[in-house]
């Protein structure tokens, strides 16, 4: 009997996202407005609950804040029919795959807020050795909210700014092929300056 | 009376049950909140961002030191003022430089606040300031210098409670004021009384 393994199948290239017809260029001013408009209230929400600022995002959710009145709908039954993620809580190193795994599920266009101080930068978890410091190390954040955790209202005025940028968005820049920030973010070590020629080099200047 | 377990209840009665809770439902005032038009009002204790009022800071530096989360930045440079008689010691001061709050690192503990000897820094229930970018969630100090307009008053005594110190203090030292006039000008009456009856 074989009990070799079968040969793993060449490895895919993941299908590319990012990637615009010529129909979007050719597209006119008042159908982008259209379109954005669509986008901007009708935002499905995959709600990322991590930690205690989930209860938050319940307590917005629910009849006294009430983000439905703004476009934001709870029902998504998972990423794949996803138009926005709220990270809300602390992201660990081991649950960090999952999220950029859900994330890469979401069909594009895509957009993420990142809730509360965890989320934003590790908050009180900043010298932890296990929770990534801050979400938007492994996905792309359109809006943060300050806060621990922050208040339901705090959400709601997130979503707006997002709203807002979304109106103001173009699927040709959000599709762009390279972005400056990524390039600053992946740049090499800064060399260290060189050495005065007159200084010498050893323990005796330390002095 | 509920049905038993394995026995059916009345056909539609489940709707019905349904139609009760809507119907009591309906009749009930909302309680939604309208967020982006009407602002809800915030108790003055509400930890929503820290306000900065420099013109008290005298870079201590034990709001930075206390805080958990290290999110406080503070850089300053000490001044030498001349005496202030000739022949006198001369006087440094520390002058703030730079006082920034991470509000994307702060765990809103207001432990700052507490520690902080001279109240230059206040509790204001502000929220909204959510970002695209996360460095704009860096306050410098000018920002939380706008901070502190929206700092509401602090909240009034109880009733029977003592008097604040400087209050008393002013309190005592105008009616010892007053009472030392007082008795002056009746000094000066029965003066005249008596220089009147002496006339």
């Amino acid at each position: 009997m074989d009990m070799t393994p079968d040969p793993a199948p060449p490895a895919q290239p993941l299908p590319e996202p990012r990637r615009l017809g010529p129909l979007a260029r050719l597209a006119p001013e008042p159908m982008k407005v259209v379109l954005n408009w669509g986008r901007r209230y009708s935002l499905w929400v995959f709600n990322f609950g991590l930690a205690c600022c989930a209860i938050e995002f319940i307590a917005a959710s629910m009849s006294r804040h009430d983000f439905i009145r703004l476009g934001v709908i709870p029902f998504a039954p998972g990423p794949r029919q996803a138009d926005l993620m709220i990270v809300s809580g602390t992201v660990t190193d081991k649950m960090a795959p999952a999220v950029k795994r859900l994330y890469e599920q979401m069909p594009e266009p895509k957009y993420v807020i990142s809730f509360g101080a965890c989320s934003n930068c590790g908050g009180p978890y900043w010298d932890s050795y296990s929770v990534t410091k801050g979400v938007d190390q492994i996905i792309p954040v359109d809006v943060y909210v300050p806060g621990c955790p922050p208040r339901p209202e705090a959400l709601l005025q997130g979503i707006l700014k997002l709203q807002e940028k979304i109106a103001r968005e173009s699927t040709g820049e959000r599709y762009a092929p390279a972005k400056p920030s990524v390039q600053a973010l992946t740049s090499g070590l800064v060399t260290p300056p060189a050495p005065a020629p007159g200084s010498g080099s050893g323990s005796g200047d330390t002095k | 009376m509920a049905p038993l377990p394995g026995i059916p209840g009345i056909p539609g009665s489940g709707l019905a049950k349904g139609l009760a809770v809507t119907l009591r439902t309906m009749t009930k005032r909302t309680v939604t909140a309208q967020y982006p038009d009407a602002l809800p009002e915030l108790p003055p204790r509400s930890r929503g961002v820290i306000a900065l009022f420099e013109e008290n800071c005298t870079v201590c530096m034990l709001c930075a030191r206390e805080c958990p989360d290290w999110c406080i930045y503070i850089d300053s440079h000490k001044e030498t003022a001349p005496p202030a008689a000739p022949g006198g010691r001369e006087r440094s001061r520390n002058v703030l430089d730079r006082f920034a709050i991470d509000f994307s690192l702060c765990m809103y503990c207001g432990i700052c606040i507490e520690v902080c000897p001279f109240d230059a820094l206040f509790w204001s229930p502000e929220f909204e300031y959510a970002e695209t970018d996360i460095l704009d969630l860096t306050h410098e100090r000018d920002k939380l210098r706008d901070w502190m307009w929206t700092v509401p008053a602090p909240p009034a005594l109880d009733p029977a409670a003592e008097e604040p110190k400087e209050i008393a203090a002013a309190r005592k030292a105008a009616e010892k004021a007053a009472a030392a006039a007082e008795a002056a000008r009746r000094d000066q009456g029965s003066r005249d009384d008596q220089d009147e009856g002496d006339a």
